[in-house]
């Protein structure tokens, strides 16, 4: 992981007052995109330095000569007072001979050597251009394309590294004098702002209604996109990294409009609150979720990720909106065009991702014309292009901190480092659902953002032009692929036809060494990968698992009783199929498998299409099927969120499950003895999801204290969807530490599938997967 | 237990064996150009552009709701020469027998090819008979080898197929697999669902006389999604299916549901596949549905021009990529 320096040691003594001395400084880091020449020209300037920055494809090179306290001070403050977005590291500093220039200057970028080049995400309007979009005298009054070189746009309109105006989806937009003086002036704010516009030469807005422009001009269009809100309609917005569906959050017939024609019965919509003024942003957001510092913190981040947080039972919106869990995705606008949307409606509205079910957000004109056509009554454009899509994050408090669901606009493309320095460049191609890829050379990794779920072709579409876009920003071409082991996945099919060299990697190593490759430590680990489902290294269904070991050596501990749920992937749609194969497995039944006619459970008799599954999330699957009937689930993981929802945090650790050592060696805990608790109708279900969730966290426990009297093995890792799971994670975590464990959860990268393909790298980098399908 | 059953001996070339295939296989299959003291038929061609095709047949359960090996082993290579523009006119026949088989089952899986082979207008002109060890075979294995001969013109085939083709199926997928399946693993359905194995050569006559027909394929093994990537991998152009159009009968969809399978992927063996110029598909459509068989067909979808894909539209909206078959399908999903 990349850390500023925010200590430079110990500097040099000063020595006469007036004795010049000059120095050389190399800084690496995040220093492109983000305003640092113009603060480094602005500070040096302030302490009447002179010298020179340049800019070095990414790094940044500073000779400055001046008093030798002067210098310190410099020094200290090129650190510490960096612009927020900048992630400036000293990488070398060296005296160097005075040249006693007379003033410090910007000199043009030089180009002839490699250099670390870092590709900056997207980020929120900043409280500078917030405050000028709000001020009715600046030039930019309610601009909705407003940003400087603190904030805007940038990962998803970078056409080509160096990030330059030319190279950005902003080419097509000449500046006007007013603009170019600006971008030109070292001492400004937007010196070299690359996305930088005004209302005279910048990107603007349309309205669109039945495929006919019903407005044109800023203004117009904003009056009318907000009555279209008012009037309980749904309204497609573009953004920054793709298109937005919003409509009134507090209108309940409007939200299950959408959901109609959005075919989404279920799953909930992310809620985007208007943003307070400096007093309290979040006051508008504080009526109807509970916000806590740490989650105040996560929403107010320049990502400006969507938070899920507890809903208020005193809440004036829509019951619709996550209907049957206890949680609302809420974030703040971010970008001026939805600061502007928001202030003029005056409260919450529904947005969701503009796509059709799991595919990557659309970013195009016409086809969010025709693939949204259907769902929204109009559509509000505008004419700055889209480079690649960049999705909302999401994050969650689990395990005692607010951690990533889903990487998206703002938080990625995420650069980690691993220590392996890898031999030549690689591509991960990932897993099937909540995709991401990853670039490795050396000792870094790139994560792009969220793809989504890998069945459509335009996920595929993105993915390959993600993965081609990355490697050319980036400089490297990979000659090596990674992917998941399964045949069936869309990922896997597509690294087979690259033409380059293929190595497979399996996908709960690929799990456990992502949470080691961001955690770090020479030790070696217990892992749990819980998931919902991939191929073991036995040919059956693994995400159970406690792997032991470390990345490129992972040995498989223990795990779960293994079930068959029967139909294969249908199981993941339809939980009771779990309940029956749990049920099934300990010879009970059951009235609540639909099954009259018996196909399933002749199928799993005769083990037609029931694969052996020994996935974690297939058992919260089943139990949440037993205790709330569900049998359908209109949206993946909604039986357990559902049986989430009703468990409240477990305080006593509740009696242990068996967990036997079977002949082949591994550790398995036999889920059986809860299954009368589970169908008791004498208990409340609010008891027994409760139960569940706290037997399942001392499972861990139990199987983490087989690992360290066997091993001495200390150090315990949870990661794999399921531990998405609050009530499970903050359990085990609480548990494992008052065990006396070192127990962690990965918190750059989400847990779920999306780090796969950071996992595989770090797995390749440490010489594991296999060549052999 | 005294029931009949086929014995070693009627398959060691004596007496015992001439007279299993007198009593059972020349008994039904007799016509003027079969005669068993010959090793070879010798046969009339009206024209010289012969279609030729060869399949075998070890489809278990021998007997299934809708059909045996034996219609099968007719309607298998029938079609085959029927797809490809050829009207069927002679077959060989090769019986694999295992020792134990009843005779009677014998007969009557033989009966049914019979029939299946005077309804395709195909005579059997040549054969050979094998009895294998108890324990060696499946009960009965069938080799067909057909000739045919050019019907029309036009020789449908791949590279005829352009973009903005239309794509037709000439009745529900999925049946013939089902119906197999259930019976073989004695799942006890009584019900609708039987195989649809039958002679496609009426579909494929009517479908000829249509100058802008491409190609004509019988979706069997792998069912309609492997005909569709054969397409695709031939012509280098994309498929668009729109999911909804494709008929599926209602027992096979619930059937599928329960077992976690797709419809896509199932045997058919009385169904078309044609790709035809997609100014005349209303009027061969037309055509088909006026037949029997077809009363169901439907235009399920286009070529597209597009990277070699098959992409599955949903009613709401969505797309998917249509995999090729996997060799044992495993979840991948959570």
């Amino acid at each position: 992981m990349q850390t500023p320096h925010t200590d430079l040691g110990p500097t040099a003594k000063p020595a006469a007052p007036l004795r010049y001395r000059a120095e050389r400084l190399r800084l690496t880091g995040r220093v492109q995109g983000v305003g640092f020449r113009p603060f480094v020209y602005r500070l040096a300037n302030q302490h009447g330095l002179t010298g020179w920055v340049q800019n070095q494809l990414g790094e940044v090179e500073i000779f400055v000569e001046g008093c030798p306290a002067d210098l310190e001070q410099f020094r200290t403050e090129l650190i510490a007072s960096a612009p927020p977005l900048a992630r400036p590291l000293i990488a070398a500093i060296r005296e160097a001979e005075c040249q006693l220039l007379l003033n410090f200057s910007i000199r043009d970028s030089a180009s002839q050597r490699e250099a670390r080049i870092f590709v900056p995400p997207d980020n929120f309007t900043c409280p500078d251009c917030l405050a000028e979009l709000k001020n009715a005298s600046d030039r930019r009054y309610r601009y909705p394309f407003i940003n400087c070189t603190q904030c805007g746009p940038r990962y998803t309109l970078i056409n080509a590294m160096p990030y330059d105006r030319p190279n950005t989806s902003m080419a097509g937009f000449p500046l006007c004098p007013a603009c170019a003086a600006e971008y030109h002036n070292p001492a400004d704010r937007r010196f070299h702002a690359e996305p930088l516009a005004c209302e005279r030469c910048g990107p603007s807005l349309e309205l669109v209604r039945d495929d006919e422009t019903i407005a044109t001009g800023n203004e117009d269009c904003l009056h009318l996109a907000v009555n279209v809100l008012y009037d309980g309609q749904i309204l497609a917005v573009k953004g920054i990294g793709g298109y937005h569906l919003l409509c009134d959050a507090a209108n309940s017939s409007t939200v299950a409009e959408l959901r109609r024609r959005k075919n989404r019965p279920d799953k909930p919509f992310a809620v985007m609150f208007p943003e307070g003024d400096d007093d309290d942003p979040l006051a508008c957001l504080r009526q109807h979720v509970t916000v806590s510092e740490d989650e105040a913190g996560a929403l107010l981040h320049p990502a400006r990720p969507i938070v899920l947080l507890r809903k208020q039972a005193n809440s004036a919106l829509a019951q619709n909106l996550a209907p049957g869990l206890a949680e609302l995705g809420s974030f703040l606008p971010y970008s001026p065009l939805h600061h502007l949307l928001l202030d003029a409606f005056g409260g919450p509205v529904v947005a969701t991702s503009g796509n059709v079910s799991g595919e990557p957000v659309l970013t195009d004109r016409n086809t969010a014309q025709e693939r949204l056509g259907p769902i929204a009554d109009v559509f509000l454009h505008h004419d700055r292009p889209i480079v690649r899509p960049a999705d909302d994050s999401v994050m969650r408090r689990t395990g005692g901190a607010v951690r990533p669901i889903r990487i998206g606009r703002g938080m990625a493309p995420r650069e980690l480092e691993i220590p392996v320095a890898l031999d030549s460049p690689v591509l991960a191609v990932g897993g099937q659902m909540k995709n991401t890829i990853a670039i490795g050379w050396k000792n870094r990794v790139i994560v792009s953002p969220h793809i989504g779920e890998m069945d459509s072709p335009r996920s595929l579409l993105v993915l390959d032009t993600v993965a081609r876009d990355l490697q050319k920003l980036y400089g490297v071409r990979a000659v090596q692929v990674l992917a998941d082991r399964h045949p069936g996945y869309t990922t896997h099919r597509y690294a087979a036809n690259l033409k380059l060299p293929c190595t497979w990697i399996l996908h709960h190593h690929a799990h456990a060494s992502a949470l080691v490759g961001e955690l770090g430590g020479e030790d070696a680990w217990a892992v749990f990968t819980w998931d919902g489902v991939g191929l073991g290294e036995d040919g059956t269904l693994w995400g159970g698992e406690c792997l032991v070991g470390r990345p490129g050596n992972w040995r498989r501990f223990a795990s779960l009783a293994p079930i068959r749920p029967p139909g294969g992937d249908a199981a993941a749609r339809q939980p009771w199929r779990s309940a029956a194969a749990m049920l099934w497995a300990d010879e009970r039944d059951w009235d609540g498998i639909p099954d009259p006619h018996r196909i399933a459970y002749t199928a799993w008799q005769k083990g037609i299409n029931c694969p052996t599954s020994s996935a974690a999330g297939r058992l919260f699957d089943g139990a949440a099927s037993m205790v709330c009937g569900i049998e359908d689930c209109s949206f993946e993981a909604q039986a357990p969120m559902f049986f989430e929802a009703l468990a409240t945090p477990g305080e006593q650790m509740p009696g242990a499950l068996p967990l036997l050592r079977h002949e082949d060696g591994i550790w398995r805990s036999d889920w059986r003895p809860m299954l009368p608790m589970l169908l008791d109708p004498h208990r409340s279900k609010q008891h027994r999801a409760t139960n569940f969730h706290a037997v399942m966290a001392r499972v861990i426990v139990d199987q983490a204290r087989k690992v360290r009297d066997e091993t001495g093995i200390n150090r315990v890792g949870l990661t794999g969807g399921v531990f998405q799971n609050r009530i499970l994670a903050d359990a085990a975590m609480r548990w494992l530490r008052l065990d006396g464990f070192a127990a962690s959860m990965p918190s750059v990268m989400p847990c779920n599938d999306a780090a796969l393909s950071f996992g595989q790298v770090v797995e390749f980098a440490a010489g594991g997967g296999s060549q052999h399908e | 237990m005294n029931e009949p059953r086929v014995t070693l001996a009627q398959g060691n070339g004596g007496r015992f064996m001439r007279e299993l295939i007198q009593d059972v296989f020349v008994r039904h299959l007799a016509n003027d150009d079969l005669d068993t003291s010959l090793d070879s038929a010798v046969l009339d061609f009206p024209q010289d552009r012969l279609v030729f095709t060869t399949d075998g047949f070890t489809v278990q359960p021998l007997e299934f709701p809708g059909g045996n090996i034996g219609s099968l082993a007719v309607h298998g290579t029938v079609n085959d020469l029927a797809v490809a523009g050829a009207r069927p006119l002679y077959l060989s026949l090769n019986a694999i027998i295992e020792e134990g088989l009843p005779l009677a089952q014998l007969e009557r899986i033989i009966a049914s090819l019979a029939a299946a082979a005077q309804e395709a207008g195909v005579r059997v002109v040549t054969g050979d008979t094998k009895v294998v060890p108890c324990g060696q075979g499946g009960g009965l294995y069938l080799v067909t080898t057909g000739i045919g001969i050019r019907m029309a013109d036009i020789q449908p085939r791949p590279a005829l197929i352009q973009c903005g083709d239309a794509i037709l199926i000439s009745g529900p997928v999925g049946d013939h697999g089902t119906a197999v399946m259930l019976a073989r693993e004695q799942f006890g359905l009584e019900g609708d669902l039987a195989s649809d194995s039958a002679s496609v050569l009426p579909l494929t006559s009517a479908l000829l006389q249509f100058d802008g027909l491409r190609f004509m394929r019988d979706p069997t093994r792998g069912g309609l999604a492997c005909v569709v990537h054969d397409i695709v991998r031939s012509c280098q152009l994309g498929v668009s299916l729109d999911e909804w159009m494709i008929p599926v009968n209602g027992p096979v969809r619930s059937v599928c549901e329960m077992l976690g399978y797709d419809p896509l992927y199932l045997a058919c063996e009385g169904r078309i596949l044609a790709v035809i110029d997609a100014a005349q598909a209303a009027a061969a459509l037309e055509c088909l549905r006026a037949l029997p068989g077809a009363a169901e067909a439907a235009c399920i979808g286009t070529i597209i021009d597009s990277p070699p894909a098959v992409i599955l539209r949903t009613d709401i909206g969505g797309e998917r990529m249509l995999q090729e078959l996997e060799d044992d399908p495993l979840p991948r999903i959570c």
